[in-house]
């Protein structure tokens, strides 16, 4: 059984589609990455999974529990951290995270610890009885992730959990999203940041108007990528119109050219087995390699390849 | 932790929410306060009647009523700022989540009314309390019935910037109007058509002030009749204002607005 499955799931605004037929699944105790652009569908299909909102069509089942019919009993293993903050203007940090741990059932005698720590984690603990109204931008999108950290959710759901917080605290958070993965939560994320995406992401679904485009581990999906490897090499050859030749016939080769210098620029398909090769071949032509200099593709190029445009491209 | 529990943790953070609120508190007291010691201590010296007996009930209603109203505008505040969606995901049902803010309007709104009520009892003679312990299961049901007409105005103006106070103003002043609360029914009865004074007669806050004036500051034996009627009066206004919200919530989810 999957963690969440979600069959033909549509979800009309007026004559607008934000999901449309989505077939997707999630494995237990894995980190689903969501990347999209902006008006992709992701928070659209985390308030569905969330119970906020209801699809128009299709199904959606979290842990095997139908998130339309028993919205309730779902409500009881997730936790969202919504994209833009939520809370009340006069309430404090602290007192936010004491009434969430409350409600989700965070056993009383471990509450205080686990606020204690997650807000010096998180570096809230000099704010933490500040107003949210007085909180910053990155201090309210820590407050709002913190929930899930303190309440520790059978199923976590975070929309694009790090924007407006600096590079030091996004990775404060996201070596605790690693952490809840490690202790058995099964996690979905949103974003639109590439870097996140690669360091959190057991498996990516790249979304687009509201369909899936493709779905796999990063890994796969750059391998996916025919000449999405850039190899540069620089050589102590004299004939290098020659080995050109003879590197253009290993497998996984898609484009390969002089760059001058007794340099070569190569597209091809997996570095990883086309390097080895390509230090035999230079071995036994006598040229002697002076450096090597290997580029994956980044998972935007993985979103152009596929949706045909960039991440950042507006619909 | 069972959804009781779960409803009232909600609703004991939103009856928080309303004492935190210093400058509703500071406006709220103060016009209660100036009612009930200064207009209706004056107006008794000028007047034949004794006027603090009649008017001091009637500022305790005013008082509950707008202590209750308030819980419109913190459901307003929680459409506007995003908060409903952060408790439509909470382990709590949907009506749970309904009857925890009605809840929360009702007692935010019968602490407030028994502090007004408390300032009362320096000039009262010490039995009146007895009949007021009587009569505050009754408030706070007719609190719960008017905080559910203040959650439907909220989910009616939530998409319609500050209408939300226009409506309130519109809702207080009918219900006042039509009421016994600071005028008695033959001042009604003489300046508005049958039908009106009739619907004053039957207004559960004509109905409270009425029961406030007869047993805590008249002294009159309690009858369950009246105490019925504000039960059921009450109960008629939670049920319409409980549905209202909830299909205000069931349209956010379908439409992801109201």
């Amino acid at each position: 059984m999957f963690a969440v499955e979600t069959e033909k799931l549509t979800k009309r605004y007026g004559k607008t589609f934000a999901l449309k037929n989505l077939d997707f699944t999630i494995d237990d105790n894995e980190i689903m990455v969501l990347l999209g652009p902006n008006g992709s569908g992701k928070t659209t299909l985390l308030l569905i999974l969330a119970t906020v909102l209801k699809a128009t069509s299709g199904s959606a089942k979290v842990m095997g529990m139908d998130v339309s019919s028993q919205s309730t009993r779902v409500r009881k293993i997730l936790g969202i951290a919504f994209q833009e903050a939520r809370g009340f203007w006069r309430h404090k940090p602290a007192d936010i995270l004491r009434f969430h741990a409350k409600v989700c059932g965070v056993p009383k005698a471990e509450r205080e610890e686990r606020i204690t720590n997650i807000l010096k984690n998180l570096e809230l603990w000099k704010g933490r009885n500040k107003l949210f109204m007085h909180l910053s931008g990155g201090q309210a999108k820590r407050q709002e992730v913190a929930k899930l950290f303190v309440q520790r959710p059978k199923f976590a759901i975070f929309d694009e959990p790090t924007s407006q917080v600096d590079l030091r605290g996004k990775r404060q958070i996201w070596e605790q999203i690693l952490k809840l993965r490690d202790e058995g939560s099964t996690l979905l994320v949103a974003t639109n940041e590439v870097r996140e995406a690669e360091y959190l992401a057991d498996r990516v679904t790249v979304l687009n108007s509201g369909t899936r485009v493709v779905c796999d581990t990063v890994r796969r999906l750059k391998d996916s990528i025919a000449g999405g490897d850039v190899v540069e090499l620089e050589l102590d050859a004299t004939d290098i119109g020659g080995l050109l030749d003879t590197l253009g016939q290993i497998e996984g080769t898609v484009k390969i050219a002089d760059a001058g210098s007794n340099k070569l620029k190569a597209h091809v398909s997996m570095a990883e087995s086309w390097v080895p090769r390509m230090t035999e071949l230079c071995y036994e032509n006598k040229a002697r390699i002076l450096s090597v200099r290997v580029t994956e593709p980044s998972l935007d190029d993985v979103f152009l390849h596929f949706a045909g445009r960039g991440l950042s491209d507006e619909s | 932790m069972s959804e009781l529990r779960v409803i009232f943790a909600i609703a004991r953070s939103d009856f928080s929410y309303f004492f935190r609120t210093k400058w509703l508190m500071a406006v709220l007291l103060s016009l209660s306060l100036s009612d009930m010691l200064v207009v209706a201590l004056v107006y008794k010296r000028i007047m034949s009647i004794d006027y603090f007996k009649y008017f001091v009930p009637a500022s305790i209603i005013m008082g509950l009523f707008a202590a209750s109203m308030d819980v419109g505008r913190r459901i307003w505040l929680a459409l506007r700022e995003g908060v409903i969606q952060y408790e439509l995901s909470l382990p709590v049902s949907t009506k749970g989540l309904v009857a925890a803010y009605l809840i929360a309007g009702g007692a935010a709104a019968l602490v407030y009314a028994s502090a007004l009520m408390a300032i009362a009892f320096l000039v009262l003679p010490a039995h009146a309390i007895w009949s007021a312990i009587v009569l505050l299961p009754f408030l706070f049901v007719l609190a719960i019935g008017l905080a559910g007409i203040a959650a439907t105005l909220a989910a009616i103006a939530s998409t319609h910037g500050e209408f939300f106070f226009a409506f309130q103003n519109i809702v207080q002043t009918l219900l006042l109007v039509l009421s016994t609360v600071y005028y008695p029914v033959n001042v009604i009865q003489a300046y508005l058509p049958q039908p009106l004074a009739l619907a004053a007669t039957y207004n559960p806050l004509s109905l409270a002030s009425e029961a406030l004036r007869n047993y805590t500051f008249d002294g009159l034996p309690v009858e369950l009749g009246l105490l019925g009627n504000i039960l059921l009066t009450s109960v008629f206004l939670a049920v319409i204002g409980a549905v209202s919200y909830y299909w205000a919530l069931h349209r956010f989810q379908v439409k992801g607005k109201i």
